[in-house]
């Protein structure tokens, strides 16, 4: 049945959680009760990616924008746009500093400046229908992959393209499957594939993101990897914190399975492969390679030494191919249009060696201290700057830009000198940060390095598995020297310790989270090391964060007793008559910066 | 096997493709130091300690040597600047938790810290997981693991209770570096006290044991217990340890057989008013033996449970001979070896010996001379069967001490002697399986269950089934020489039976005739000599020839006459008879 238009609303976690499944269902009720039920289809698409201004959908085929809705919306929405065919301006959105509201999606800064491969489905298909997946050219490749080309040409194919794994190592993702294929023929075993699926970063949603909005993409990766490779068994690794996203993968498989692109006897051929997801159990140490394979084998998540290849001997001694979500969600487009298509995108030179740049797009997730928050795709060699400034629309509230986290926790940070570097895997880890998993956290003046380095550590801290010593006992001591200075205490000399301390971690560490964990501390260093100065030398905290270091104090002159601040203060530490100027009890304070946002005159300072 | 090139620390050697680049170190005299590897388990590569510099294609980086792989070509340096300072922070590291352990720090001295910069902690695990990896991967008994994660990780049992699947082995105990694991006090009590048995699972029985060889222990042996283990295998280089020995059954077939199945001790524990058992310093004769043994546990001392040096020693003579409770008889060879061993522990102990006898009976060549140079000696001897051994303390002299309670024939009085240590010298008795033995062969058995020669004289050796003889303590008490004696006669009986290559059959044997056997088979439990069968595809009785001695039983119980016998048929009976009656 054809419909007059589609109503794609976004069903992705960040929507959901906005209230969208509400939404769609008014809107349907709405819709039915209009009499439009022949004419208009609801759609809930995976995540489109704005989710700083969730739950958002999109009016196809006007390709008008809204964003922010509430189901009291959906009365007006449906009577103005979709029965009277007048957009409706107050729901639309408009970027900061616009004068006026973008009805077009294509219009949004946002949207304009991304390039979509990965998440080419997007807002565009239903997750939870393969019929949708099939009418984008879905499993084109994988039956292009199965009855025209022999395993080695594919895994030519994506040598070519320079694909290079997106799970944070850069690994070239054609040579990584060219050495399982020989170790497993050469041993005459059968080789496993797994796609990893624990994003345990602290803010990063891309891997979840694909699966919920695109999961046949990965499906169809993983089944011309496993062609190329010679694989017959595939696991999908995830989180079991991502519900939505196992749901919307298990159906999918499901539904694979039902059209015949996944079991015995794929697409006609003799081509035998099948998928099985294991969930995880919440180990951020279980996204590394070894570890993972150990928990898939039921083992304790915890890593062992690569000095043999898990592509030799991985889960269970058989030789595995690890690739992250999204480096298996590009290989459908690489077959379908051409190595040469995707090595057109990014920097770099790969027709000869895939070392020599960085091809393809990358998926971030861009979140902090920045005006649009959200999921977007960018090709690799666009300056920070241009995703910052360009599709995050800059800082909030003016404030100016102080530090860019990327790679995890395990990345690190860089300054506003690095705003022109090109974003790709060798600039990145150049400059003293990595491309992880693209987790991008923007942050402003108001942060302070040195607490941000004392987070991350923190946070490995609790998550390290503590198999070996310089990572568990390392961090330990690292943690211990950093909370020492965040609370005033450093002494001369704990910035060398810091550094001594992050040398050996970096060498001497049994698995990359430990190698890598000193990273935060290293690039904080590296390039914000007054702070780390004034913390220790001055007793004091440029961004006044720390709160050892500040104190607050109400400006008598200032002050006009509006009485903001007594009514924010929760430990009553703030006193005053109305109309008179405040006092603040410094025994009371807990520092927690509430008057300061209270008071509109700017009378609490901060020193 | 394909050989590669490796240099480490400037010399140059060669080694198998992927050993383990320690292992190739040990091997050329390179000291590497390591925490958490032991060649029992696979490496682990967690203390990091073992940290060297690997140059490979002009790559450089840091690996841990007990797991890195070695390949072609690679040079490698224990001792740079940079594996330095790696190994000087882990040791600051390892401080920082376990401040306190000796060996940590014994290496941060080779480091040169003085004091640690993150403090000393007062943890004693490593958490190296050998424990762990023994208990599951040599030991089998998985009793241990990690529990948490990070920096609050740690080694337990499953809910941190007693785990009963701890065998109590020791295997953590023994490989764990840091001394961090100890033994109950109750088993560490069981294992210190004065070792008599066995130490190990696998051991030489004695040092004379014959053949001389190891033998494993079913009971304490790991391997029986979990399946696991092998350790001894995994070390033998004979590969002579095959636990899936069984126990079989072989058939030999031979013409003549020596009965020397010995005899056994009387157990102690029979003669309960001398305490054994009950009072840990109260052993028995064979126990002093052993602990006299110069490569025996003690090396030849002999000692107290607690390990010291007893001062006064008495030596109970008779005990479970010459005795109407026990046996009536004399076991013959005790007070010989009381005198020997009265003699031995004066000479190992220097402690006063005292011998509580009933009669000495030192006949023999030299015997009495012996007895004669113990009194020289100053050993004291007591006539007189001892009451009771009691630990009951009536004067402050016998505090502490066994007092043996005994009535001094000699002298007309009753005596207290306090002692250190009591050794009983039990006698002989007959093996507890005789009986079996016995009818194995048809012999027969004294009272006591000694088996029965044929004659004490003319026959001393031979028993009443032809080809079976008898030799040493199973025919009854005797010391050495006198068992060697009689085995030679023993020997010499059953070679003159193999050099005749012949056996001369009795004449007058008896005989079944098959047409006339009912198969009721009467004659078969009636032979004394074990010579009939029945055949059960026959359905009728058979008889040996060779075992038949012509006694007749068979022929007169038959109902159907069928056994008869030779020279003595019925028909020529009857007419002898015929003949007397005419007469």
């Amino acid at each position: 049945m054809a419909f007059r238009s589609h109503v794609l609303v976004c069903a992705g976690t960040g929507c959901v959680s906005c209230g969208s499944f509400d939404l769609g269902a008014a809107l349907e009720r709405e819709i039915a009760s209009r009499g439009l039920a022949d004419e208009i289809q609801v759609v809930r698409t995976g995540c489109q990616g704005f989710c700083a201004e969730g739950p958002v959908l999109v009016v196809q085929p006007d390709e008008v924008f809204y964003c922010g809705l509430k189901t009291s919306d959906v009365a007006t929405l449906v009577e103005e746009h979709l029965l009277k065919g007048r957009p409706v301006r107050k729901l639309m959105y408009t970027p900061p500093s616009a004068p006026a509201p973008v009805p077009k999606l294509s219009q949004i800064p946002f949207f304009a400046k991304q390039k979509l491969v990965v998440l080419r489905n997007r807002g565009l298909v239903d997750p939870e229908r393969i019929d949708d997946y099939i009418a984008r050219d879905g499993y084109e490749a994988l039956a292009k992959a199965v009855t025209e080309l022999t395993p080695e040409e594919i895994i030519r194919e994506i040598k070519l393209s320079g694909l290079r794994g997106r799970g944070g190592g850069g690994f070239p993702t054609g040579v990584k499957w060219a050495t399982c294929r020989q170790a497993a023929l050469h041993r005459g075993v059968e080789p496993v594939i797994v796609c990893n699926a624990d994003e345990g970063d602290p803010g990063a949603f891309m891997d979840r993101s694909i699966i919920e909005s695109d999961p046949h993409a990965v499906i169809e990766g993983m089944a011309i990897g496993a062609r190329a490779i010679g694989a017959r068994q595939g696991f999908v690794y995830i989180r079991h914190e991502y519900p939505i996203a196992r749901e919307r993968l298990a159906k999918a498989l499901d539904q694979a399975r039902d059209y015949g692109l996944l079991g015995r006897g794929i697409l006609g051929t003799k081509f035998d492969f099948d998928i099985s997801v294991v969930q995880g159990a919440g180990a951020f140490v279980c996204g590394e390679s070894t570890a993972l394979m150990a928990s898939l084998e039921g083992k304790a998540g915890e890593p062992r030494a690569k000095y043999i290849h898990t592509v030799e001997y991985g889960y269970k001694n058989l030789p595995t191919n690890l690739n992250n979500v999204e480096t298996w969600a590009n290989v459908p487009l690489i077959i379908s249009r051409g190595a040469a298509w995707f090595a057109s995108m990014g920097s770099g030179d790969v027709s000869e060696n895939p070392w020599n740049g960085s091809s393809g797009t990358k998926v971030f997730s861009l979140v902090g201290k920045v005006n649009n928050t959200g999921l977007i795709e960018v090709p690799m060699g666009i300056t920070l700057r241009e995703i910052i400034f360009g599709i995050g629309g800059g800082i909030p509230r003016g404030r100016a830009f102080k530090a860019v986290q990327t790679g995890g926790p395990s990345g690190g940070c860089l300054p506003a000198t690095h705003l022109d570097m090109p974003v790709d895997f060798d600039s990145l880890t150049a400059a003293g940060s990595m491309m992880g998993s693209g987790g991008m956290i923007v942050m402003d003046d108001q942060t302070c390095m040195v607490d941000v380095a004392r987070y991350f550590i923190a946070f490995l801290t609790e998550e390290s598995c503590g198999k070996c010593i310089p990572c568990r006992e390392g961090l330990r001591c690292s943690l211990d020297v950093l909370t020492r200075i965040t609370e005033g205490k450093g002494e001369e000399g704990d910035i060398a310790l810091l550094e001594e301390m992050g040398a050996v971690m970096q060498d001497a560490c049994l698995c990359a989270l430990g190698s890598s964990a000193p990273n935060p501390v290293m690039s904080t260093l590296r390039y914000f090391r007054d702070e780390y100065e004034a913390h220790v030398r001055e007793r004091r905290c440029p961004a006044g964060v720390c709160k050892a270091l500040i104190t607050y104090t109400i400006d008598q002159a200032l002050c006009d007793g509006c009485h903001a601040c007594v009514t924010a203060c929760s430990t009553g530490a703030i006193t005053g008559q109305v109309k008179y100027p405040h006092q603040l009890n410094q025994s009371l304070c807990i520092k927690c910066g509430a008057c300061l946002d209270a008071c509109k005159r700017n009378a609490v300072l901060r020193a | 096997m394909k050989l590669v090139k490796v240099t480490i620390d400037g010399i140059r050697t060669e080694a198998e493709d992927r050993t383990p680049l320690v292992q190739v170190a040990q091997k050329i005299g390179v000291k590497i130091p390591t925490l958490c590897h032991h060649p029992l388990v696979e490496p682990y590569g967690v203390c990091r300690i073992c940290t060297v510099e690997v140059h490979m294609r002009g790559r450089v980086r840091l690996v841990t040597a007990c797991n890195y792989p070695v390949t072609d070509g690679i040079e490698v340096f224990t001792q740079t600047d940079r594996v330095r300072r790696t190994r000087k922070l882990i040791l600051e590291w390892l401080l920082a938790r376990c401040g306190h352990v000796p060996l940590l720090n014994t290496l941060a001295a080779e480091y040169g810290i003085t004091e640690p910069r993150f403090g000393r902690g007062d943890d004693t695990c490593i958490l190296c997981g050998l424990c762990v990896r023994v208990c599951s991967d040599v030991v089998g008994a998985h009793a241990l693991g990690f529990f948490n994660r990070g920096t609050t990780r740690y080694v337990g049992t499953p809910y941190d209770e007693p785990s009963d699947r701890c065998i109590a082995c020791g295997a953590c105990v023994e490989v764990c570096p840091t001394g961090c694991i100890t033994m109950d006090d109750e088993v560490e009590q069981i294992r210190g006290e004065l070792p008599l048995g066995p130490m190990t699972a696998i051991y030489i029985p004695t040092m004379q044991a014959v053949p001389h060889q190891p033998v494993i222990d079913y009971d304490s042996c790991i391997h029986f217990k979990t399946d696991a283990c092998r350790v001894c295998a995994a070390v033998c280089e004979a590969k002579a340890i095959d636990h899936g020995q069984q126990d079989r059954r072989e058939e030999i077939q031979v013409g003549s057989i020596i009965v020397a199945t010995g005899f056994q001790p009387v157990d102690p524990q029979k003669v309960p008013q001398y305490g054994f058992g009950r009072y840990p310093n109260v052993v028995t004769a064979l126990q002093v033996e052993h602990m006299v043994n110069a490569s025996g546990p003690t090396n030849g001392q002999v000692l107290l449970k607690d390990g010291s040096r007893p001062q006064s020693v008495g030596i109970i003579h008779c005990v479970g001979s010459r005795d109407k409770n026990t046996h009536e008889y004399c076991s013959r060879v005790c007070c010989m070896y009381s005198l020997k061993l009265a003699h031995l522990v004066h000479e190992r102990s220097g402690a006063k010996v005292y011998n509580f006898y009933i009669d000495m009976r030192s006949a023999g060549k030299g015997y009495e001379e012996f007895y004669n140079h113990l009194l020289e000696e100053g050993c004291e001897f007591i006539r007189g069967r001892v009451a009771e051994v009691s630990d009951w303390a009536v004067t402050p002299a016998e505090q502490g001490k066994l007092v043996i309670r005994v009535e001094d024939t000699l002298a007309g009085l009753v005596r207290r002697i306090p002692v250190d240590m009591v050794v009983l010298s039990t006698g002989l008795e007959a093996r507890e399986d005789a009986d079996e033995v016995r009818r194995l062969f048809n012999m027969s058995c004294s009272s006591e269950g000694w088996f029965l020669e044929r004659h004490p004289k003319l026959a001393p050796v031979s028993t009443f089934t032809d080809g079976v003889f008898i030799a040493g303590c199973a025919q009854g008490p005797k010391d050495i020489p006198d068992t060697v004696a009689q085995a030679g006669a023993a020997a010499a009986e059953a070679l003159a039976l193999i050099d005749t290559g012949q056996v001369e059959l009795e004449a007058y044997t008896a005989w079944i005739d098959e047409e006339r056997c009912s198969g009721c088979q009467i004659c078969v439990p009636l032979c004394p000599f074990s010579a009939i069968e029945f055949s059960r595809e026959k359905k009728v009785s058979t008889l040996n020839e060779a075992l038949c001695k012509g006694c007749g039983t068979c022929v007169a119980a038959c109902p159907s006459h069928a056994a008869q016998q030779h020279h003595f048929t019925d028909a020529q009976i009857m007419t002898e008879i015929e003949g007397v009656l005419v007469r």
